[in-house]
């Protein structure tokens, strides 16, 4: 396997909320499936870490979480992005872009 | 980041439900990966091994998901906390003995603390209370006396270092026109007084300068609760009709709630209405005064020492003051009583101590009991931290459940102390279990908690786990430290509790030698009744009236003999002293009589050159001051002398010979006899002594009567000159009647009060009996005594505690190794001795530092002793020959056991 990238807390968040965002109410297996599938396998992710971040973006108020029921029938506690949560989301997908931008920038710098 | 700490701190305390779901999610997740797996064509088995690969640490992930959830720290901390709780509750014995043996410790310290608080530390309730400050004069000698008109004026007028500086008196007075005729206390304050106290009227107002001279009509301000009281809370102050010693008083204002400076006073009154003494050596004023912003106690001093010299320098003798004696008030008011209060504070502090070491030895005990469970955490990990830490928490629970019963106790006792404390004590009514207080015992439970907690964990986490753990767990090293630990606290107990009954006996032995002391005086079966009468009444009036009143009294059955004074013995009167010039007959020129004659007939006030002639005459009588003799100036009755059985040793008492145009007579006291006259008999010798009351007529010795201890039993017999109350009554403006009774002396107040009523119905009497006034000036040491004894005997009943719980838990823990001895052929009395001889290793350490300590502490016990030594060899042995047989009697048990132990038992149980 190649190295996969390691997760910060901040950036799995985000990416749990652009998840909810894109697809709608999920639970915690669909959307850890969901980012392994997006990120073309290449974020490290011990599926269980995805419920600490689902905490943490409870307690923040930016998604919110009610027990339901699968396609197939399964229970399952299903989360929804908030309208906070969904503002946090354009906050922090533009600055990741600028940032991003930046970074190559810098990065890209030729010796002089 | 605040938003998220809510949660977190509230799913501290849903613990149990939120678990439940995480588990439950979990679940799901796994069967919707399993599904997922199946589903693309895996078998069940690997479906499930991929999902579990996957997911990652189950364990891990609910971990994290905690981590985000609460608060860790804090959780933790409660699960020690619910962890020691339960600890706690499930050896009941241990907790309940030792959170009585806190709550002891914690609220014997707390109630004197907060005698302490409110009367040392806490701040005196006027504005910038330390900027008041208290002056004296100070005498060539170093002594302080109280300041002189001419003195106090100069002072007032040259001084830099005082924003307002005036004197205060307090006295009686009878206040008549509302309800019954009153006693009531009452202060003369001079011009500056309420500036120096920075208090205003709430209503009405001060003083106005017409009020301020001599013989301006009276006029007075009254305390709040006065008003409220006896006034009725009238708004409409010219409406009350008060006479004061039978003068109509307006009352002028009210001052605010709580203002009863000096003395609990309720009424106030300006000293101007009084002339001036001009003389600088008449020491009349108590001087107050408040420092300037920004002046300190020592600037004051050197500035007013510096006028102090100059006013020696301009007056020569006729100022005695060198120097001038300031100290802030607070400090002034509690000189007396500090040296006791701060004894008590470290007695009570012993008996925490001894309490806390008590506690320990316990908590050692119980630990050693978990020695198992606490090497295999050890040997799992936990850190030595985290051990100490759970042992910090189950000292603060037992600490903090002491500390509250403490508290309750302390609440409970104080209302006890209080009761018994003596009157005299300065700020009785700032003493509470108040807010600063509270703080101190959670300080105290704190410092008793880590404590406790840092000497148990040390001791038990100290050794190397793998001693506990083995087979062979008792008897390790580890052990044998712990024992000698417990053993080192018991001898620090006994060592505690032997200071405190050495100082306890040392006190009751000061109390029993005062108790022993000849008063010269009797004290059983006489009635006092207290009266007051107006400064200025014409003499022969008083004089008629109390004759009269004395002679009605005698008639009252039950009543045998009748007297009186102006200063009853041990009353907390002040005595008047000051001095005479006894008189060589070759002194008593005719031009002397004459001068006294033409005193008497003229009016000094109204003829000037009568004035200067006289002034001038005593003046040079009075200049060599090496043939001047100091003592008490008392007006008596001759019945006085009878009903308190004082001897009579030469010549005569006062008879129906010594009327008021007769010559004046004078009965001596017997040291003063000795002192002045010391190889000749006194009887015949005049003394000139009018410096006192004003009246210049010689007064002729014609008897001598034994001493007596009137200031207080603790001192010796001041010298004394008394007179005749028919002869010189000016200055008996407060008289006690004395009456001899055959039966309890209370019995003769009613008839007595009516005969009263019947001579002036507005001269309110107090009555008591001389063994009350005589019982009330041993109340302060008594209190003292009382306290300390408490905390001894609790002292040593904890000690005693703790020797038998240290020998019992050793005999216990060395059952196999007795066993063993007995079983090899060890006698009951080796046995025996084994046990003593460790037991007589603690004590007898114990016992010797306890002298150590007793060397060094009692030196502060000085003060309040009284012809004992601090370091009384027959006290030192025989409390500690006491402790000896109570300590060995309190191993007697534990040895016993010892010996019954039985071998085959010991040597198979583990």
């Amino acid at each position: 396997m190649e190295s996969k990238l390691d997760l910060l807390q901040g950036t799995l968040d985000l990416m749990v909320l652009q998840t909810l965002s894109t697809i709608g109410p999920l639970h915690g297996y669909g959307i850890a499936r969901r980012i392994e599938q997006v990120s073309g396998n290449e974020v490290l992710l011990n599926q269980g870490t995805i419920y600490a971040s689902l905490v943490r973006l409870q307690q923040r108020g930016w998604i919110s979480a009610e027990w339901g029921v699968s396609d197939n029938n399964r229970k399952a506690k299903f989360y929804s992005i908030t309208k906070r949560g969904k503002k946090q989301l354009t906050e922090d997908a533009a600055y990741w872009q600028r940032l991003s931008m930046v970074m190559s920038r810098v990065l890209s710098m030729n010796e002089e | 980041m605040n938003v998220r700490f809510w949660h977190r701190f509230a799913a501290l305390f849903r613990r149990d439900k939120v678990d439940p779901d995480l588990s439950a999610e979990f679940s799901s997740h796994f069967d919707l990966a399993i599904e997922e797996n199946v589903r693309a064509g895996m078998s069940l088995q690997e479906a499930r091994r991929q999902a579990l690969l996957r997911f990652g640490g189950v364990q891990q992930a609910k971990e994290l998901v905690r981590e985000q959830r609460s608060l860790p720290v804090l959780e933790s901390l409660l699960q020690d906390l619910r962890f020691g709780a339960r600890l706690l509750r499930k050896s009941p014995a241990f907790t309940a003995v030792s959170v009585l043996t806190l709550a002891l410790g914690i609220g014997a310290t707390t109630a004197i603390f907060s005698v302490v608080y409110g009367v040392l530390l806490r701040p005196l309730p006027y504005r910038n209370p330390q900027q008041i400050v208290r002056l004296w004069e100070q005498s060539a000698t170093g002594g302080r006396m109280n300041f002189a008109d001419p003195n106090f004026d100069d002072v007032r007028a040259q001084n830099h270092s005082l924003s307002a500086l005036a004197s205060f008196w307090s006295y009686d007075t009878t206040i008549t026109g509302h309800g019954d005729a009153l006693r009531t206390p009452t202060a003369s304050v001079s011009r500056d007084f309420f500036q120096v106290m920075a208090i205003q009227p709430i209503f009405g107002r001060t003083f106005a300068p017409e009020e301020q001279r001599v013989n301006a009509p009276p006029a007075a301000l009254v305390s709040y609760s006065y008003w409220i009281q006896a006034l009725g809370s009238t708004r409409d102050l010219s409406s009350v009709h008060l006479k004061m010693d039978k003068q109509p008083l307006s009352i002028i204002g009210v001052l605010p709630p709580g203002f009863h400076f000096p003395d609990n006073s309720d009424i106030w009154v300006p000293s101007e209405v009084n002339a001036e003494t001009p003389s600088r050596s008449a020491h009349n004023d108590q001087l107050i005064g408040r420092l300037r912003d920004g002046f300190t106690v020592d600037h004051a001093r050197a500035d007013l020492d510096t006028i102090a010299l100059r006013l020696k320098q301009q007056y020569g003798s006729d100022t005695s003051m060198v120097a001038v004696a300031i100290e802030p008030l607070h400090r002034a008011m509690t000189n007396d009583v500090r040296p006791a209060l701060l004894i008590l504070l470290g007695a009570s502090a012993f008996l925490l101590l001894i309490a806390c070491a008590n506690v320990t030895n316990l908590m050692l005990a119980q630990t050693a009991a978990r020695e198992k469970e606490l090497a295999v955490r050890a040997a799992l990990g936990a850190q030595r931290a985290r051990l100490v830490r759970q042992f910090l928490t189950e000292a603060l629970l037992l600490s903090f459940i002491g500390g509250g019963f403490g508290v309750l106790f302390a609440y409970w006792g104080l209302h006890g102390l209080l009761a018994l404390a003596p009157k005299s004590l300065p700020r009785l009514e700032d003493i509470a279990i108040n807010l600063p207080v509270l703080l101190f015992s959670l300080v105290a439970v704190f410092a008793v908690s880590i404590a406790l907690a840092l000497f148990t964990a040390l001791r038990s986490t100290s050794h190397d786990s793998r001693d506990a753990l083995s087979e062979d767990g008792r008897g390790g090293i580890g052990t044998r430290s712990k024992h000698r630990l417990g053993r080192l606290l018991a001898a620090a107990q006994l060592a505690a509790a032997l200071v405190l009954l050495v100082g306890a006996t040392l006190l009751g032995r000061s109390l029993l030698r005062v108790l022993s002391v000849d008063s010269g005086f009797r004290t059983d079966n006489i009635a006092t009744m207290q009266l007051g009468f107006p400064f200025d009444a014409p003499k022969a009036e008083r004089v008629a009236f109390l004759s009269q009143l004395l002679d009605r009294l005698r008639q009252i059955p039950g009543v045998q003999q009748v007297g009186g004074t102006n200063n009853l013995p041990l009353s907390d009167a002040g005595f008047a002293d000051g001095d005479f010039v006894p008189m060589n007959p070759s002194q008593i020129t005719p031009r002397m009589k004459d001068l006294i004659q033409r005193s008497l007939s003229g009016n000094l006030e109204k003829d000037p050159a009568l004035a200067a002639a006289f002034t001038s005459f005593f003046d040079e009588l009075f200049r060599d001051k090496s043939r001047l003799h100091d003592a008490d100036f008392i007006v008596a009755s001759s019945g006085f002398f009878n009903v308190l059985n004082i001897p009579l040793l030469q010549g005569r008492l006062f008879d129906e010979r010594d009327t008021i145009d007769a010559p004046h007579v004078a009965v001596i006291s017997q040291s003063l006899a000795r002192q002045v006259w010391p190889n000749q008999s006194p009887i015949g010798r005049s003394i000139e002594f009018g410096n006192m009351d004003g009246d210049p007529r010689l007064l002729t010795i014609v008897g001598v009567v034994g001493d007596v201890r009137d200031h207080s039993l603790e001192s010796l017999p001041f010298p004394t000159v008394y007179v005749d109350y028919r002869q010189r009554p000016q200055v008996a403006w407060n008289f006690t009647v004395v009456m001899q009774t055959t039966g309890n002396p209370e019995s003769v107040f009613a008839a007595a009060r009516g005969v009263l009523h019947d001579l002036d119905p507005n001269l309110p009497p107090r009555f008591s009996t001389l063994s009350q006034f005589y019982s009330a000036s041993l109340s302060a040491r008594r209190f003292s005594l009382t306290l300390v004894s408490i905390f001894s005997i609790t002292a040593l009943v904890l000690a005693l505690a703790g020797i038998y719980g240290v020998i019992s838990y050793s005999v216990a823990q060395r059952t196999r190794e007795i066993g063993l001895r007995m079983a090899l052929g060890a006698t009951t009395r080796e046995v025996l001795g084994m046990i003593f001889k460790q037991s007589a290793l603690t004590g007898g350490l114990g016992i010797a530092v306890g002298l150590l300590g007793t060397f060094a502490v009692t030196r502060w016990l000085q003060s309040q002793l009284f012809e004992v030594s601090p370091t009384d060899p027959l006290t030192l042995a025989v409390v500690s020959a006491l402790l000896i047989l109570v300590s060995l009697a309190a191993c007697w048990i534990p040895a016993r056991r010892a010996t019954r132990i039985d071998p085959v038992i010991a040597l198979r149980c583990e």
